[in-house]
């Protein structure tokens, strides 16, 4: 799969993860709010964790290419604010995927009432983490894309 | 489970944070020559992302597993609290480095 492929796959999922964990926090919220959501948070529970692993692990795979073709001979030398930004991103991200992966998992298994405000604080900050890598990933790939 | 899962992302983050400004050894790929090594520090266009992903999800991963097992009992508000503020902690250190750098 060519490198641009991979990009355009790596959008597509990474949109898939970013719905995926935010359909998630908002039915954490609504749980923590009282209304039983049970079937939404086990629904959600995998998808959101798969969307999120898959989108991850094809970033992954265009990391190099990124590093190649875009930051070393672009970024590294007229734009290294941009280059600190897209770090910025990938950092979001790794907090991000153990975020979602840590709420999707409780969401899915713990019904206690206790557990409801935390599975839904780290699932609300996992989605805002994604919401962010996604703006920031769209700037990037404007200024070059590979 | 939630406590389990809390514990896993504050090592994650913790473990992440420390790989980066510790300068501990991780895997390090150089993308030019095509060749993975674990080392401290980065050079050229080799980059130790992959690394510190590594190490930080072994981390979550085990002290999740750990926690599943001792059932810890520290109440759930400041087992959030704890693992949030380790997020935050990790969120303010890469944001005062790129606002140092624009």
């Amino acid at each position: 799969m060519s490198d641009r492929a991979l990009l355009l796959a790596h959008a597509v999922l990474g949109f898939g993860a970013l719905f995926a964990g935010t359909h998630h926090a908002a039915h954490a919220v609504l749980s923590a709010l009282g209304k039983p959501q049970t079937r939404a948070l086990r629904r959600f529970g995998w998808i959101a964790p798969v969307a999120v692993i898959a989108q991850a692990l094809c970033g992954l795979a265009i990391y190099p290419a990124y590093r190649l073709r875009v930051r070393a001979p672009d970024f590294d030398l007229y734009a290294p604010a941009v280059a600190q930004l897209f770090d910025f991103k990938e950092h979001l991200s790794a907090l991000a995927l153990a975020l979602v992966i840590g709420a999707s998992i409780a969401g899915r298994s713990d019904d206690a009432p206790d557990a409801r405000w935390p599975i839904a604080a780290l699932s609300s900050t996992g989605a805002a983490f994604l919401w962010a890598a996604a703006i920031i990933g769209l700037y990037v790939t404007a200024r070059h894309p590979l | 489970m939630t406590r389990a899962a809390l514990a896993g992302i504050s090592a994650f983050a913790l473990a992440y944070l420390l790989a980066g400004t510790l300068q501990l050894p991780v895997l390090v790929y150089d993308p030019l020559a095509r060749v993975a090594s674990v080392s401290r520090t980065v050079s050229g266009v080799s980059m130790r992302y992959f690394g510190d992903l590594l190490l930080a999800s072994a981390a979550g991963l085990a002290t999740a597993a750990l926690a599943l097992r001792l059932r810890p009992r520290a109440p759930m508000p400041v087992a959030a609290a704890t693992t949030l503020s380790l997020v935050a902690l990790d969120v303010l250190y890469y944001l005062s480095r790129l606002l140092v750098t624009a």
